[in-house]
């Protein structure tokens, strides 16, 4: 399915390497980085607040007994370090787990739409073009107060649930260009059942397309779990994550810059990365484009 | 990158020099003030004139004394409106609109009032005792719907006028143009805080009749300032009351309300001389302030009569169980509370704020942050904690819900409750819900289980606090003020004599042994009484926090704006000024 060509076009795009290094890291500072995390994320710290002032500890304080803080505390006197690895890995969960299933929608109903043609590829199409024309944020949100739980999969499931349009509308069209295809016909002639063509010969032909916008789509969930969790609407504290630390370390953006720079430089890391290998993806996978 | 391997070497050292110019200019540009950038001209004495420029967070809905019941439309009422009765700087009750305290009759039932003479609506229509009958008959007929009610009750002939029954209260009687006299169904000694609340205040009838539901748009009132211009959602415009009653007040000639102005811009534009006094800062600024010896001179912090607490619901397991109760109001550690919130907070254990009747430091069953105490009270409860681990972090037995306010400081109390309670086997999940969403289901019979709440004075007496949040008179199907659905005949009891008790000694008794009851059965875990700082420019002057209304800016003066001169240069003078001009003048 993959051209031998690509990966050596793969390694030549030098933004692909990039986003594949910052992806790398990334991932490695969330699968990894928690189980050398120095704290509890959850525990508030003695030592974590300052007894004079109240103020969080700044970077590199050292607790007697107890450890250094690297990237100094946060306001109930957490680990920042710790949190932000921690942080790391729920948002990254959350939109993998969004992505995961706006990918596994968008191709479903992409296929399938494309086809099976006639009144279901209407249904989804104009389905489509409504929840496209709903600002997604706002729809989101509405649908968090509906559900009113804050947990981890019922971001994914509402984030997931509202991204695969555009997905499903390129799935369609590659589909529609795929069953046109001489030895698809051919196979259509000698009988095989709808299963087999899609499985054998519409899916692996649409599955590049899914691949790169799979890839710019993390990026996007990450954006979007940011947003929610900034809005108070994502995960449930005291679970960190990327976004609800920056919620809360916006407050202390003058006195302990570290609060909002970390997070926000990991989030930025990540899109980065996903961006730019989606990207780099979809110059090798697609050179016609 | 491809671009500069292709120009010549000379553009890249030219492209570099500027880069190093930016550099420099970015390093001269100026870090953000050490002190004001103003003083003050050094008058000794008053002067009229200036504008007056304050801030809130959020947006204004309207300026009606008889509906409007928040700290934000306060803000611009109290300079709108006046009443009978107000307080001074001290939080005493003073006459205000009457020209002096009213006469009680022997029976503690009557108070009749005599209006100031020469007084004026903003219109220029004088004020007569008729004005003030109308103006209470209006905030208390059921079509106005009114949050002041409550205070009124004990009206005579409330009840008839509500049902339709009679065209005036009976309660309220015009005597003659200047007097006017209120009559009481039992004594009451509530009666003239409530006489000094925003809900009575006078407002001319025909204006009210004139602009109907929008009226609250169009305020018009005795007070200092009248409205000028409104720029909804954006600011508000105040100008002096040419017929004010006070000779030579108000000093400035006008006050600017900016609306919807978060604390963190607000702050930045109060450092650069845009907003003359701040009310509210974030954790970082607060911190700035505090250790800027330059600002020193210009804030004070004073305590709120407030208090806030942990409200557990006594009709719902696992708070039915006044051991549990006990238990939370033991496990909360208030000193690192205080600590985290950067001391801006004043741990307490009891009901009644310091400062009020009824307070006493060393109150009997005061709440105490102690574990064994904790611990104890959850086994008396059936609760037994192992903690296999030794970690001081026991196997939970319990999980409850906890509300908190959406936004950063809802979620760090919630987290101080979180990390507490885990220490007592309890594990806490937090519900972030907005403040509508709040205030209605908090206030529902058998719906919350439990919450992070608080009350703010009304008035400086302890009926504020405890009638109405531990009282089972304030549990109704909706809007209960007693979050907790705690409910004690024997407390009520007391809180009913006290009402009424005219020996003022007894009476703090009264509260004092109700305070110790509510302690001791812990409906809240009560946490701490805030505190709040207000920082101003140094040209601001005789400026002093008001003891019952936050934000109270109808009595200072401003002592010779400098900033109006810089205001004058214009668009160059914004730019200079960023350069760092004005700190060079004298």
């Amino acid at each position: 399915m993959m051209d031998p060509r690509a990966w050596r076009r793969f390694r030549r795009n030098r933004g692909a390497i990039v986003g594949l290094a910052l992806v790398g890291l990334v991932n490695a500072v969330a699968w990894i980085g928690p189980a050398f995390a120095p704290f509890d994320p959850s525990e508030q710290l003695e030592g974590g607040t300052d007894p004079q002032t109240g103020a969080p500890v700044p970077p590199g304080t050292h607790l007697a007994g107890r450890g250094t803080l690297w990237l100094g505390a946060d306001e109930v006197g957490r680990d920042e370090l710790s949190r932000l690895l921690a942080g790391t890995r729920i948002s990254l969960l959350v939109a993998f787990g969004a992505t995961l299933l706006a990918v596994a929608l968008g191709v479903l109903i992409g296929i399938l739409a494309g086809y099976a043609g006639g009144p279901t590829d209407t249904v989804a199409m104009r389905s489509i073009d409504l929840l496209q024309s709903l600002p997604f944020l706002l729809v989101a949100i509405a649908l968090n107060r509906v559900i009113d739980r804050p947990d981890l999969w019922v971001l994914c499931l509402v984030m997931g649930g509202l991204s695969w349009t555009t997905l499903a509308r390129v799935m369609r069209a590659k589909t529609l260009q795929v069953r046109e295809l001489e030895y698809v016909q051919a196979a259509r002639a000698l009988g095989a059942p709808a299963a087999r063509l899609l499985l054998r010969h519409v899916l692996p032909n649409a599955i590049q397309p899914a691949l790169v916008l799979g890839t710019t789509l993390v990026a996007q969930m990450i954006i979007f779990e940011s947003a929610m969790s900034y809005l108070g609407l994502g995960v449930r504290p005291p679970t960190p994550s990327l976004g609800s630390m920056l919620h809360s370390g916006q407050q202390w953006l003058t006195h302990q810059p570290v609060l909002v720079l970390a997070p926000s430089a990991l989030i930025v890391a990540t899109v980065f990365g996903f961006n730019l290998l989606g990207e780099g993806l979809r110059d090798v996978l697609d050179p016609k484009d | 990158m491809c671009s500069i391997r292709r120009t010549d070497a000379g553009l890249a050292k030219r492209l570099r020099a500027s880069l190093l110019l930016g550099a420099l200019v970015g390093a001269g540009c100026p870090s953000p003030p050490q002190g004001p950038r103003w003083q003050g001209a050094g008058s000794p004495t008053p002067r009229r004139g200036g504008t007056l420029v304050f801030h809130h967070e959020s947006d204004v809905r309207g300026f009606d004394p008889h509906t409007s019941f928040d700290e934000l439309s306060n803000m611009g009422i109290k300079l709108l409106f006046e009443g009978l009765l107000d307080y001074d700087a001290d939080g005493h009750l003073v006459p205000r609109l009457a020209e002096a305290m009213p006469e009680v009759s022997d029976d503690g039932l009557t108070y009749t009032f005599r209006l100031r003479e020469g007084i004026r609506f903003a219109s220029g229509r004088p004020v007569t005792a008729e004005d003030v009958r109308w103006s209470l008959e209006r905030m208390l007929h059921p079509r106005v719907g009114s949050p002041g009610l409550t205070f009124y009750t004990n009206l005579e002939g409330l009840d008839a006028y509500r049902d339709g029954r009679a065209q005036h209260i009976a309660g309220i009687r015009v005597i003659d143009e200047r007097t006017v006299a209120f009559r009481l169904r039992a004594p009451d000694q509530t009666f003239l805080y409530a006489m000094a609340m925003t809900f009575a205040n006078v407002v001319p009838r025909e204006n009210v009749e004139r602009w109907g539901a929008e009226v609250a748009r169009h305020p018009v009132g005795t007070g200092p300032y009248v409205l000028e211009s409104w720029e909804p959602g954006v600011r508000v415009v105040f100008r002096r009351n040419e017929h004010y009653w006070r000779p030579g007040r108000p000093y400035p000639d006008r006050q600017i309300f900016e609306l919807n102005l978060s604390r963190e811009p607000a702050f930045l534009r109060f450092l650069n001389g845009e907003l003359d006094i701040i009310h509210r800062q974030s954790p970082a600024d607060y911190l700035y302030l505090k250790r800027s010896p330059a600002w020193r001179p210009y804030w004070v912090q004073r305590p709120s009569i407030d208090l806030w607490g942990y409200a557990m619901n006594c009709e719902l397991p696992p708070f039915d169980n006044v051991h549990v109760r006990r238990a939370v109001a033991h496990a909360i550690d208030r000193q690192r509370w205080a600590r985290t919130r950067l001391y801006r907070i004043r741990p307490t254990g009891q009901p009644l704020p310091p400062g009020l009747l009824g307070y006493r430091p060393d109150l009997p069953h005061t709440q105490r942050f102690d574990l064994e105490i904790a611990r104890r009270e959850m086994a008396l409860a059936g609760y037994t904690l192992r903690d296999p681990d030794g970690d001081g972090i026991p196997e939970p037995v319990l999980t409850v819900e906890m509300w908190i306010g959406e936004g950063p400081t809802g979620q760090v109390y919630g987290e101080l409750v979180q990390s507490d309670l885990r220490r007592i086997g309890i594990t806490v999940q937090l519900k972030p819900v907005s403040f509508p969403v709040y205030l209605r289901e908090s206030g529902k019979p058998r719906t919350v289980q439990s919450l992070m709440t608080g009350w703010s004075q009304d008035f400086p007496d302890p009926a504020d606090f405890l009638d109405i949040l531990f009282h089972s008179r304030a549990i109704h199907d909706h809007d209960s003020e007693n979050r907790a659905f705690y409910r004690n005949p024997e407390l009520d009891a007391l809180l009913d004599e006290a009402r009424v008790e005219r020996d003022r000694e007894r009476r703090g008794r009264l509260y004092e042994r109700a305070a110790s009851i509510v302690a001791r059965d812990a409906p809240w875990a009560f946490t701490f009484n805030s505190m709040k700082l207000d920082a101003w420019q140094p040209y601001v002057r005789d400026y002093r926090p008001h003891p019952v209304w936050d934000n109270y800016y109808a009595e200072l003066w401003l002592d010779l704006p400098r900033r109006r001169i810089a205001r004058q240069v214009g668009g160059g003078g914004t730019a200079l000024a960023w350069l760092g001009w004005p700190w060079s003048l004298p």
